[in-house]
Parts: structure tokens; sequence; C-alpha cells
């Protein structure tokens, strides 16, 4: 019997048996009355939602996308897909709010900013504009915003780096996301020291925004355009063979199973590109076998938590299960719900206040572990995530593959850079 | 390599899984979702009614023999009752230690405890926060309700215990003295007590509680704290205090699968995933080498010396059925005995009579070492076991055995695989 054709998000519903697990663990419910939880907005709400009316429930725009609904269902229903198409109906009818615009385009900022990016940070970081887009705007004063890198883009870095790259017959594709191109090129770096340590040549090819900033504002059709153009780009190589690993886990969830699903594009590319592409820590655990065990000696209790997309990639907790092959690496697992920023959620106005108290039990977890092991740093493999970790803990947070990076001795942990030979 | 995986997280699952991991093993949890703990009231019946029967079983340990010989092939006839005995016993020492006592009758004999409508509830083990509702206990009942909380009426409960001739009478109290939100569920109102100071709850209680009552609440009294909640309240109101349990979600069952997921994950270094199907397997020269579980792009495969399938019944969601009438095992397609196999045989006169649903009492068989056997009964796989609600031959929940079956069958099953060496 085929159970998956079931299971398509309008038809799961009737999987629902109604019995309010999803709505006992929902992060969001439990702070906030504004969200009713997961069955009032899915399944229940999904029955009165017809194609050509209009929707019934506001309260799914509330919905953080967190997933623990999915996670804990025991009737395996897509409860948040619905939410996420419910949203998507909400938006063709009420407009997109100019702020969503601008939040679901962060490809866009992140090359503007990158022209100037200590004018762009100023610009963007000093109170006064921070004031500023919070009435205008609505983006939350207090939300933990990037920062331009100010050493140059990771592509800027790869040039660099690329006539001393390591050439092999084994090839793996990188793909770096927004965050790490224009904020974070350091998380970049540290995945191409791992992977070229395992013995790969790196591909890095033009690639652009994933379009998850779009999907989760429900701008379907901008982020069709962008699927649309990584698929050119990136269709080739994944229909030739090439494995593509991303350290963004919302990219490669996206580029996997996000943007296919939501925008209905299945053909044979498409199918291609899903099933080329990785998380790389879900690459690394596959292949770990070619996995390097030249560790340097290191010694560290690493307070860990796993970003809710991996509840979407349904992998278990690959970055756990490879970190814990180092000698010396205690991992703890943060055993929290969610850090509450969820994507561009909590950098709203609105939503901060709950972002902040969804996000209490990992910030409580962080600060109990640095008070019990000294802890310096922790890790979450989700750049949103790490942002929000260390705006509300105070800690400072790194993606696992820079533990991993510093673990064979290449990569500086509190720099940030690739150490010299 | 993981040495035990152990499909499915409920009760079977986590006991099982516990252990595996004392003894040493590496063992990893997969699952669905939260297991099916969550819609029970986190008591543990081993045997309250024997098949065909409307009276309950006064004590489960003197009806063995009965049932046994009703259904030879009980899960409770492949292991002997000191097997079962020493299985809950070990059940009680662990959640003792974990800060959640569970208490039975002295005598051995079945508590009867109200069920959510007033409806007497044979139960051989209650959490603490439970026994006192005991209706073998001399007191009269103050059934006490909140506004607005919905499910819960306590002025149905007293009425049904009183035609069981039992004296009770019901309350109801402002929601107010609890939580503020608009809408809420039994959980949330236990995680407001968690973080409430008590004492506008326990003087409103005082206002109508008379000397000499015993006073059920329904199950809401916290989550982390719920120990030193029922605590202060017994304290306050020098008073019996017992909850009630709710429909799901249930606090005592989320009391407990947490309890034991992180005694499990925190104590035992153990690894539990959730939101993992499993969806297909690989077995060679007799043996399961991998399950796989459904996921974004491409299946995981999960790798290990041994395999437990703990996936519950038609409720847990071990067993489907298909619009058609037909029923399987969702993973490695076992044969299911005695289950409907088409849509005729789901239906019977009796609406809820004594014999029960034969999709109940249908399941996989299992030899004395609990591993599924094939139709011929030779032992499916070499490295794989069953326990739990998804063995043939009984029906949890008209016996009224589902968490004995549970706690006994997983105990067993990992008593017998350790004695073969992987």
């Amino acid at each position: 019997m085929n159970l998956d054709a079931w299971l398509s998000p309008e038809v799961s519903l009737d999987q629902c048996i109604k019995c309010n697990i999803c709505v006992s663990y929902c992060p969001v419910a439990e702070v906030t009355d504004l969200f009713p939880g997961p069955k009032y907005a899915g399944p229940q709400a999904q029955r009165f939602r017809m194609a050509e009316q209009p929707t019934p429930d506001l309260s799914v725009d509330y919905c953080s996308g967190c997933r623990v609904c999915n996670e804990v269902c025991p009737n395996d229903v897509s409860i948040m897909e619905m939410n996420a198409k419910a949203r998507a109906a909400l938006v063709a009818e009420k407009g997109i709010p100019l702020r969503n615009r601008l939040l679901g385009r962060n490809e866009l900022l992140g090359k503007v900013g990158s022209y100037a990016p200590h004018l762009a940070n100023f610009a963007l970081h000093n109170p006064i504009s921070r004031i500023a887009a919070d009435a205008l705007f609505g983006i939350a004063k207090e939300a933990p915003l990037p920062r331009w890198s100010t050493t140059g883009t990771f592509v800027d870095w790869w040039e660099k780096h690329y006539p001393h790259r390591r050439i092999s017959d084994k090839k793996v594709v990188y793909f770096h996301g927004c965050a790490t191109m224009y904020y974070e090129p350091f998380i970049g770096v540290a995945a191409v020291l791992v992977l070229e340590h395992m013995g790969y040549e790196l591909i890095v090819p033009p690639q652009n925004c994933c379009g998850l900033p779009l999907l989760s504002n429900g701008e379907f059709k901008a982020a069709g355009k962008l699927y649309d153009n990584n698929l050119r780009k990136l269709g080739p190589l994944a229909t030739e063979g090439y494995d593509i690993v991303g350290t963004s886990t919302s990219c490669t969830l996206t580029l996997k199973e996000e943007a296919p699903h939501l925008l209905g594009r299945h053909d044979e590319t498409a199918e291609a590109l899903t099933h080329a592409v990785w998380d790389i820590f879900e690459w690394i655990r596959e292949h770990e076998d070619e996995l390097p065990r030249d560790f340097v000696s290191i010694e560290m209790v690493i307070p860990y938590h796993p970003p809710c997309q991996y509840r979407a990639h349904r992998v278990g907790r690959p970055a756990m299960d490879v970190l814990e092959l180092i000698p010396g690496v205690e991992v703890h697992e943060s055993r929290a719900r969610c850090c509450g920023i969820a994507g561009t959620y909590g950098y709203k106005k609105e939503k901060y206040d709950i972002a902040m108290k969804v996000g209490e039990e990992l910030f409580s977890f962080i600060l109990a572990e640095e008070e019990h092991h000294h802890t310096e740093y922790n890790a979450c493999d989700s750049e949103t995530c790490r942002w929000q970790i260390e705006h509300g803990a105070g800690q400072d947070s790194r993606h696992p593959i820079e533990i991993l990076a510093a673990a064979y001795g290449l990569y500086d942990l509190e720099t940030r850079t690739a150490k010299t030979a | 390599m993981t040495e035990l995986l152990v499909i499915g997280a409920g009760l079977t699952g986590l006991m099982a899984a516990i252990a595996a991991a004392r003894q040493g093993a590496r063992t990893r949890i997969i699952a669905t979702g939260m297991g099916s703990l969550l819609w029970t009231p986190g008591t543990i019946g081993v045997l309250g009614y024997l098949p065909g029967e409307d009276e309950p079983v006064q004590s489960p340990f003197d009806a063995l023999d009965a049932l046994r010989q009703r259904r030879p092939r009980h899960p409770f006839a492949l292991l002997d009752a000191q097997t079962l005995r020493q299985s809950l016993d070990a059940f009680r020492e662990l959640v003792q230690s974990l800060g959640l006592p569970y208490r039975g009758a002295e005598d051995g004999r079945n508590l009867l405890l109200p069920s959510p409508v007033g409806a007497p509830r044979p139960v051989f083990l209650a959490p603490a926060g439970q026994v006192d509702g005991h209706m073998g206990r001399p007191e009269p009942y103050l059934i006490v309700g909140f506004q607005a909380l919905r499910d819960f009426y306590p002025t149905l409960i007293a009425e049904n215990l009183t035609k069981l001739g039992l004296k009770a009478r019901a309350e109801f109290l402002p929601i107010d003295l609890i939580t503020r939100r608009r809408d809420f569920s039994p959980i949330d109102l236990a995680r407001e007590l968690d973080a409430a100071d008590l004492s506008r709850l326990t003087n409103a209680l005082k206002r109508v509680a008379k000397p000499g009552e015993r006073i059920g609440l329904p199950a809401i009294l916290g989550l982390k704290r719920h120990a030193a909640i029922l605590a202060t309240l017994r304290e306050a109101l020098d008073a019996p205090i017992f909850e009630i349990p709710t429909l799901p979600p249930s606090a005592p069952g989320m009391r407990l699968a947490e309890a034991l997921r992180a005694h499990f994950e925190l104590d035992l270094r153990g690894r539990m995933d959730l939101g993992l199907r499993a969806i297909d397997f690989r077995a060679e020269n007799g043996k399961v080498a991998w399950v796989s579980t459904r996921a974004s792009a491409r299946p995981v495969r999960h790798w290990a010396q041994r395999f437990l399938l703990a996936t519950g019944g038609i409720l847990g969601g071990g067993i489907v059925g298909d619009p058609t009438g037909q029923v399987e095992e969702v993973i490695f397609h076992l044969p299911l005995n005695d289950a409907p196999q088409d849509r005729k045989q789901w239906f019977h006169r009796d609406f809820m009579g004594p014999t029960g649903h034969r999709i109940f009492l249908g399941g996989v068989r299992v030899n004395e070492a609990f591993q599924p056997v094939d139709a011929e009964g030779g032992v499916a796989y070499e490295n794989l076991w069953a326990a739990g609600g998804l063995l043939a031959d009984s029906d949890p929940i008209a016996e009224r055995s589902l968490e004995g079956v549970a706690i006994a069958t997983a105990f067993r099953a990992v008593q017998r695989m350790s004695e073969v060496t992987p």
C-alpha cells in the first residue's frame, strides 16, 4: 500500500486524530495567545480553507515554522506544510508588507551592503536606524540582524584560495548561500578546509539565494524565479552526479525539498537536484570512512543546539554524530525546542517578544552550561539561530564545521580564520 | 555502530531502550513521533478484565492462569509470573529514582480509579498523585473542576461515582486561579502551576472542602514540579488530594514519557530521534541489516546489530489498515495473526462488546524469546525482536493490560536478546 500518496499536506490532515500532542509541544502556543496551536491552525482550520474563498483564520501567520509539531506528531501529519501554504494564501489575499519584502530579499541586501560593508554596518546597526526601521518597517530594534563581512565576501576568499586549492579525482560541489557569501565567509572557509582535508576537490559554481526567505514570507512567485535560476546553474552538476553540500541547513533544505514541494517543481532536473543536495554533516556522516582521524588534542564541552531545519531534513542529528567522533569533545545537546528566531520570524516587531520567550529554554541551557563547564562557545548549524543564541544568551556561537576544522588544527575558533600550516 | 535500534518511542520502546542502555549497549530510538504515552492516563494496567467478562479482575496475578487458558498465546503466556513481577518491580524502582513514584494496592489487587467521566478503571500501579482516588478508600469524594476547562466535568464525575454507591459531590472553581490565558489545555495549566504561587488555589480549595473529604482535581498539578505541588496541596489542605486524568493531552502521560526520555538521553547517553518514520528495511542472510526512514531527499538508513520493533498496534501506528480493510505491519510486513483481512471483518453487531475488536486482538506473533515468527513458526529474522502493543493474541485496551504488556514484554525481549551474542 502506498502511504506516501496519503501523506501530502492536504490529505494528511485526515490522519490527524486531534490528540493534541502537537499543541502540547508547540513552543509558540506555549508563550502567546496569538497562536492557538498547530492543531487548530493546521488540520482543524484546513477543513475550512477552500480554494477561491477567503482564509478563515489569520492566526496562522503566528506559526514560526519550527516544525516541532511535525516531529512529535505520532501520525505523520504535515502540519507545518499546511500552515506554510495557508500563509502563502493569506499573502496572496492581503498583499505583502514592505518589511516582509525586505526580509525576503536577503541576497539583495547582502550584495548591496557588501560594496561598502563598514558603511552598511553603520547604516544598519546604529541606534537611530534601528529605531527608524522599527517604527517605519516593523523590524524589531533589538533583533539580532547580521553584520556584513568587512574582510570581503566568501567568493573573494575562494578566488584567492583557488590557485592553492586541493586537486583531486574526488570532487564535491559547495553551496555557500547568502549568509556565508556576505556575512560569514569564515563558515565557507571552514567547510573548504574540512572537505579538502577529506581529500576532495571543491567546485564552487555560480549560484544565487535558495529562495527560502521569500517562501517563508509567502512570496512564492519571486521564490520560484530564484529556484529556477539555481536549477539552471546547479542542475547540470546534479545531473552529472556531483554531490552538492551546503553549510546552511535552511538553504540545503530549500533546494532539496521545500522549494520543489511548495512551488510544484518536479521535473527530472529538479529531482536530480533534490537528490544531489546534502547538508554538510549529513554528507560527512555518510562519508565517515573518508573522515581523517588525525585530530589535534582538543578538550572541550560543546553545548549544541540542533536547528529546527533538521526536523524537516529528517536525517536525525548528523552534526552530533560526527562531532562525537572527535576524542576530547563532549557534545551536550540542548534538548530545547527552538531558539525562537525561526528564519525571519523573530526580526518582526510584533513577533520579537514571542521569539525571545520561545528561545528562553535554550538560552538558559547555554548559560547553565557556561556556568558548569566554563564553555566558551556553543554550536548550531544554522546562521540565524547562531545570531539569536548570541543575542539571547550572550555567548559566541559557532557552526559545527568550525569546530571540526578546529579539531584538525586547521582553523582558529576565536578569530574564525584558517590557520596557516 | 548502534548495538540496538529500538523503533518506537512509547512505553515499550522507552523501557526496552533504557534496559538495554543500562546493560551497556549503544542504544538508539527512532520513532515517527512522541509515543502514545501522551494519550494515556499515565497509569499501569496489568490485567483489568478477562476476555469476555464484564466484571473487573480483582487481582491480576491470580487471574493469569485464567487468562492463559483463554488466550494460550497471550504475551503473558510467553513469560512466567515471576518475570512479570520482576519487570513491574524494575519499573517501580526506575520511576521512583526519577522522582515520579508509582504505587499499587498493598495486597496486589487492582486499584479502582475514577476515569475522566467517573467510571471505575482497574489499574495495577498508579502515579502517587492518583492513588488516593482508589474506590476502596473510605473518604467521600469532592471533585473539583475549573470553569472553562474543557472535557472535565466534576458534576458528571460525581454523579457517576454516586451511581456506583460512593459518596461524592462536585464544585467548580474559577479558572483565573490558575491562568488568565484565553485558551488552554491541561498541559498549559500544568505549566502555569509549575511557575505559580499556589496560595490562591489552596485558599480556594479550603473554602469548598469539608473535613474528612478527599479532593479530586483534573490532572494539571504541574509537569516539572508535580511532586512538590502535590505535597504543598496535601499539606495545606490536610486532606488526600488526587488527580483524575483528563482527555489527551495527558499531563500524567507526558510526565512519564518525559522522565523516561530524559533518563535515557541524559543519564544513559542514549539517542532518541523523532520525526523519523520507518519505511523500509534490508535483510541479509536472515538478519536485518538496516531500517530506513523517510527523509527530505533520500531515505536515511539506520544500521544496527539488533532491532527491536516497538511500534505499537493499530493505535500506535505499528499496524495500519488501508481503505479496503486490509491491515499490515508497517516495516517488516510480518504476518499478522487474527487481524481482520477485509472490510467486512471490521464490523460487529455488539458495539463495545466484551469480546473486543479483532483489530486490537490481532498482531505480530512471537516465540518465547519475543522474536517475530513467520507463517510457518520459524524465527523471521535472527536479530529482530518485538514487544508491546503490536503483539498478537492480546487486546490491550479491553483487557486493560496495555502498559503491563509493554513493560513486561520489553523487559523480557531485552533479557532474551542479551542471552545471545550478536
